[in-house]
C-alpha cells in the first residue's frame, strides 16, 4: 500500500474532522437535547448557556488563530534569535483586565438565572428517589388544579401536568445517582441523607427523556427516566386510573388473570407491591423490599401497563412502530394516546392489545439480569447479607410468565 | 550519600522483605508462619547491618589517597554531644512501663525510640560526612527536614487542636461560644499587629507564640484533667426507659446546656412548629407558606424535620414509627426543647403505612391532639 503524501495525508484530516462535526449534527432523534428547551426552567438554562457559548467560542477560536499565526509566522527557519525582552506591562494589564469584564458579564446573568431558577411558587410536590437502577416517584397532594387524595406511587415516568411548576424532592436510598431531563431543567444530584429540589415545567404535552448522569454502578447506563407531560384534563384521568380502587378491575376467578394474580402474591409481592391487593385469607398483601434488596425498594407495580417502558426505563412496554406513534403525536393528540397506552390502535373489544411489546416484558421475566446488568448472583451476595441490587432471577416457567402477562394487562 | 556496604544491605532488606510477603501470601499453616518469622527476622539484622554500615561508612579509606589522613570520614573527629540517646532511653523505658501497664504507652515508646535512632545515626553520619561543618549541617538538614517539618508541624497543630478541644468540651457550651470568639480574635489580632509591624525582632515572635501555645496547652491539661461537662446521650428505641421518656414527656433533657439551635441540615423534609396555642403543624420543603398536618415520604430514605418549640414551656417532638410484627413500636425522639428553641430529629422508615398495625405520626406529649401524620405510600 502506498504511503500518503503530507499535503494528502492533511487535507484527509480536515476532510475527516469536517465530516465530524457535519454528521454529528444529523442525529435524527436526541431527545436529550440540551439546546432544545421544552419549558421555561431549561429556557432559562438555555437563554444563559447559548450567549456564552458564543462568547466561549468566539474566545477559543481568537485564542487558537493566534496560536497558528505564532507558529507560522515565527517558526524555526534558521533565522537568528531576536532580542529576549521581560514582560510587558500595558499587555499584562490588559490581559488581565479583559476576561475580568469578560467573568464579570457573565457572572451577572448567571446570578440572575440561579435566582430565577429558585423561583418556589410550586403548585405541585413530587418525591423523587433514586435507586439502582430506576427512579420512584411520590405524589403528595394536590398538582395544579387535580386533588389527589391517595399517595400515588409510581416509577420511572414521571406524569406531571402542562404549564404547571413542579417541584422534585430528590433523595437516593443507596449511593448517589443525578436527576436530568434536559428539556426541562438542569440536573440534580440524588445523595443518600440529602434531599435537594429541582423545578420542572413543560410547555406542552409530550414525553421528554433523560438519563441517570452520576455513575452508580453495574447498569448506570440503563437508568433511564422519563417526564410525561399531559393537559391538565388528560392528568386528572391519569390521576383517577391511578388511584382506581382495585375491586373495580380485580381478576375474574378461574381466569388466566386469576392465576397471575396467585403467581404475582408467591414470586412477586415480596418485593413489588400492587396495592390494595388481598391474599386469599382477605389480609393485605404487603411488600417488604426492605428485606430482599440492598436499596429498601423496588417499583410499585400498580398500573404498570399505564407505562411506556420497564426496568428504569430501559425496555418498552409498546412496540416500536406505536412508540413511534406516540413520540411523534402532536400535543393535541399526545394525552388520548398516552392514556390507551399498550391498547392504543386496539379495537374497543378487543382481548390483545396490538401495541404490546410482549416478547421484551417476556424476556424480562425470564430473566431480567440476562437483560440488565445487576448484582443477584445468589453466590456472591454474602456482603449485602443475602439482598440484591435489582431483580434476581425467579426462575419462572412460562405458564407463570403466561399468567403474569395476562394479570398485568388485566390491571392496567 | 549511602555508601556501598549501606547498600548492599539495604538491597538485602528489600529483598526479605518482598521475600517474607510473597511467602506469608503463598504458603498457609504453621509453616508459612514459621518462614514468614524467619525472613522478617532476616529483614530486620539486614537493617540493622545497613544502619551500622551507613552509621561507619563502611569504615573504608582509601590507603593510595594522597591527604586521606586528613579528609577521610574515618579521620573525622568523633560525634559530639548529642541528646538522642536520652530519648532513645526515654522510649526504652517506656517500652518498659508500657508492656506492663497501657498498650498506648508502649505504642508511643515505639515510635519515640525509633525517631531518636535514626536522628541518632543521621547526626552521626552527617557530621562525619566532611571536614566542613557548614557542608555537614547542610547535608543532614537536606535529608531530614523534609520528613522533620511536616511531622513536627502536624504533631503541634494537633497539640493546639486538642487541647482547644480539651478546653471547649470541659467549658459551658455558652461560655464556649465566648471562648472561641476571644481566640480567634486574639489570633487575627495578633497576625495584624505581626503584619503592620514586619521589623519585629523574631525573638519577640518566638516569645509572644511560645508563651501563648504553653498557656494553651497548659490550661488543655487542666480542662482533660478536670473533664469534660455532663452530656447524657440521646434517647433511642433500643433502650425501654428512653422510649417511654419519649412517649410519657418529663423534664429530663438530652443536654440541658445544648444550644437548640440548629445548623443546617441537608436533609430536611419539613419543619415542623408546635404554636402557641398548642397546635402542632408542618411547613413541608417545597410548599413556600402553606401549613399542612400531614407529611408524605418515601420509604427507606434517611431524611429529618426540625422541631421549632413555639410554645411557652419545654416540649419534645415524638416520631412514632409504626409497629411490625414480633417488633416493638419505633419510637423516637428530640431532646426537651426550650421555648422558642429548635432541634433536629432524623428517621428512616423502611414499611409502608399499609404494614403497620399503629399510625405514623409525630406528637408532643403532654399536648392533648398535637398530631402530625407521616405517609409512607
Amino acid at each position: 500500500m502506498t504511503a500518503l503524501s503530507p499535503s494528502r495525508r492533511r487535507r484527509l484530516a480536515g476532510v475527516t474532522v469536517l465530516a465530524g462535526i457535519v454528521f454529528a449534527g444529523c442525529a435524527k432523534n436526541a431527545p436529550q437535547d440540551t439546546f432544545k428547551p421544552e419549558g421555561p426552567n431549561a429556557r432559562t438554562i438555555d437563554d444563559l448557556q447559548r450567549p456564552l457559548f458564543y462568547v466561549a467560542g468566539l474566545v477559543g477560536l481568537i485564542v487558537f488563530a493566534v496560536i497558528a499565526y505564532v507558529l507560522v509566522r515565527f517558526k524555526d527557519r534558521g533565522q537568528e534569535m531576536p532580542q529576549q525582552t521581560h514582560g510587558k506591562t500595558w499587555l499584562e494589564v490588559l490581559l488581565t483586565v479583559i476576561p475580568a469584564v469578560i467573568l464579570v458579564g457573565v457572572s451577572i446573568p448567571t446570578v440572575a438565572a440561579i435566582f430565577e431558577l429558585d423561583d418556589q411558587s410550586n403548585e405541585c410536590v413530587i418525591n423523587v428517589t433514586g435507586q439502582q437502577w430506576w427512579w420512584e416517584y411520590d405524589y403528595t397532594g394536590k398538582c395544579g388544579d387535580v386533588e389527589i387524595t391517595k399517595p400515588i406511587v409510581t416509577s420511572s415516568e414521571l406524569v406531571i401536568p402542562v404549564g404547571t411548576p413542579v417541584l422534585l424532592r430528590i433523595t437516593s436510598r443507596d449511593v448517589i445517582h443525578s436527576y436530568w431531563i434536559p428539556a426541562l431543567n438542569g440536573k440534580r444530584d440524588a445523595m443518600p441523607g440529602s434531599l435537594r429540589t429541582l423545578r420542572m415545567e413543560a410547555d406542552e404535552a409530550g414525553i421528554y427523556v433523560g438519563q441517570c448522569t452520576e455513575f452508580c454502578g453495574l447498569s448506570h447506563a440503563r437508568m433511564r427516566q422519563a417526564a410525561v407531560a399531559l393537559d391538565m384534563d388528560d392528568f386528572q384521568t391519569w390521576v383517577d386510573n391511578q388511584l382506581e380502587a382495585y375491586t373495580d378491575n380485580a381478576p375474574e376467578p378461574g381466569s388466566l388473570a386469576a392465576s397471575g394474580e396467585a403467581t404475582f402474591i408467591n414470586q412477586c409481592s415480596r418485593c413489588h407491591q400492587i396495592n390494595d391487593l388481598l391474599a386469599t385469607d382477605g389480609t393485605p398483601v404487603l411488600a417488604e423490599p426492605d428485606l430482599y434488596v440492598v436499596s429498601g425498594a423496588a417499583p410499585n407495580l400498580t398500573n404498570l401497563m399505564t407505562r411506556t417502558a420497564i426496568a428504569g426505563w430501559t425496555f418498552d412496554l409498546l412496540t416500536e412502530e406505536c412508540r413511534e406513534q406516540l413520540w411523534d403525536a402532536p400535543p393535541a393528540e399526545f394525552g388520548d394516546l398516552y392514556l390507551q397506552g399498550v391498547w392504543m390502535n386496539s379495537a374497543a373489544d378487543a382481548r390483545k392489545p396490538i401495541c404490546f411489546d410482549e416478547a421484551t416484558l417476556r424476556d424480562w421475566l425470564r430473566d431480567p439480569a440476562a437483560m440488565k446488568p445487576m448484582f443477584v448472583d445468589p453466590n456472591n451476595l454474602s456482603s449485602t447479607g443475602g439482598r440484591t441490587r435489582g431483580m434476581p432471577n425467579l426462575n419462572l416457567t412460562e405458564d407463570q410468565i403466561d399468567q403474569l402477562i395476562a394479570y398485568l394487562l388485566e390491571r392496567n | 550519600m549511602f555508601t556501598t556496604g549501606s547498600k548492599m544491605f539495604l538491597g538485602a532488606t528489600t529483598l526479605s522483605v518482598v521475600a517474607a510477603v510473597v511467602f506469608a501470601a503463598s504458603t498457609g499453616g504453621a509453616t508459612g508462619l514459621l518462614g514468614t518469622v524467619g525472613l522478617v527476622t532476616v529483614a530486620i539484622v539486614f537493617a540493622f547491618l545497613a544502619g551500622i554500615n551507613f552509621f561507619t561508612r563502611d569504615g573504608n579509606t582509601p590507603s593510595m589517597q594522597q591527604g586521606v589522613e586528613h579528609t577521610s570520614s574515618a579521620a573525622q573527629p568523633p560525634v559530639g554531644r548529642s541528646m538522642w540517646p536520652i530519648f532513645a532511653a526515654v522510649g526504652v523505658g517506656g517500652l518498659v512501663v508500657g508492656a506492663v501497664s497501657r498498650p498506648v504507652v508502649f505504642k508511643v515508646s515505639i515510635v519515640v525510640l525509633l525517631a531518636a535512632v535514626v536522628e541518632w545515626m543521621v547526626q552521626g553520619w552527617s557530621e562525619r560526612a566532611s571536614s566542613d561543618d557548614r557542608f555537614n549541617a547542610g547535608l543532614r538538614g537536606r535529608m531530614m527536614h523534609s520528613l522533620e517539618f511536616p511531622i513536627l508541624a502536624s504533631i503541634g497543630a494537633g497539640a493546639v487542636v486538642y487541647a482547644f478541644s480539651r478546653v471547649l468540651l470541659t467549658a459551658d457550651p455558652g461560655a464556649g461560644l465566648w471562648i472561641f470568639i476571644a481566640v480567634g480574635a486574639l489570633i487575627v489580632t495578633g497576625g495584624f499587629i505581626f503584619a503592620s509591624a514586619p521589623k519585629s525582632s523574631k525573638r519577640t515572635m518566638a516569645v509572644i507564640l511560645t508563651a501563648s501555645a504553653v498557656v494553651l496547652m497548659g490550661v488543655g491539661v487542666a480542662s482533660a484533667l478536670s473533664g469534660q461537662r455532663t452530656i447524657h446521650p440521646h434517647p433511642t428505641i433500643d433502650d425501654p426507659s428512653q422510649k417511654a421518656l419519649c412517649l410519657e414527656g418529663g423534664e429530663e433533657e438530652v443536654d440541658e446546656h445544648a444550644s437548640q439551635d440548629v445548623s443546617l441540615k441537608s436533609n430536611i423534609v419539613a419543619d415542623v412548629y408546635l404554636q402557641e396555642n398548642g397546635e402542632l403543624v408542618a411547613r413541608v420543603r417545597g410548599y413556600a407558606n402553606d401549613f399542612s398536618q400531614q407529611i408524605v415520604i418515601p420509604r427507606s430514605a434517611h431524611l429529618g424535620v426540625i422541631f421549632h418549640n413555639e410554645s411557652a414551656e419545654s416540649h419534645r417532638l415524638t416520631g412514632r414509627f409504626g409497629s411490625f410484627p414480633e417488633q416493638p413500636e419505633a419510637v423516637s425522639c428530640t431532646t426537651a426543647v426550650h421555648p422558642g428553641k429548635s432541634a433536629y430529629l432524623g428517621f428512616q422508615i423502611s414499611k409502608t403505612n399499609a404494614a403497620s398495625s399503629t399510625p405514623f405520626e409525630f406528637i408532643v406529649p403532654g399536648v392533648e391532639g398535637a398530631t402530625i401524620q407521616i405517609v409512607v405510600p
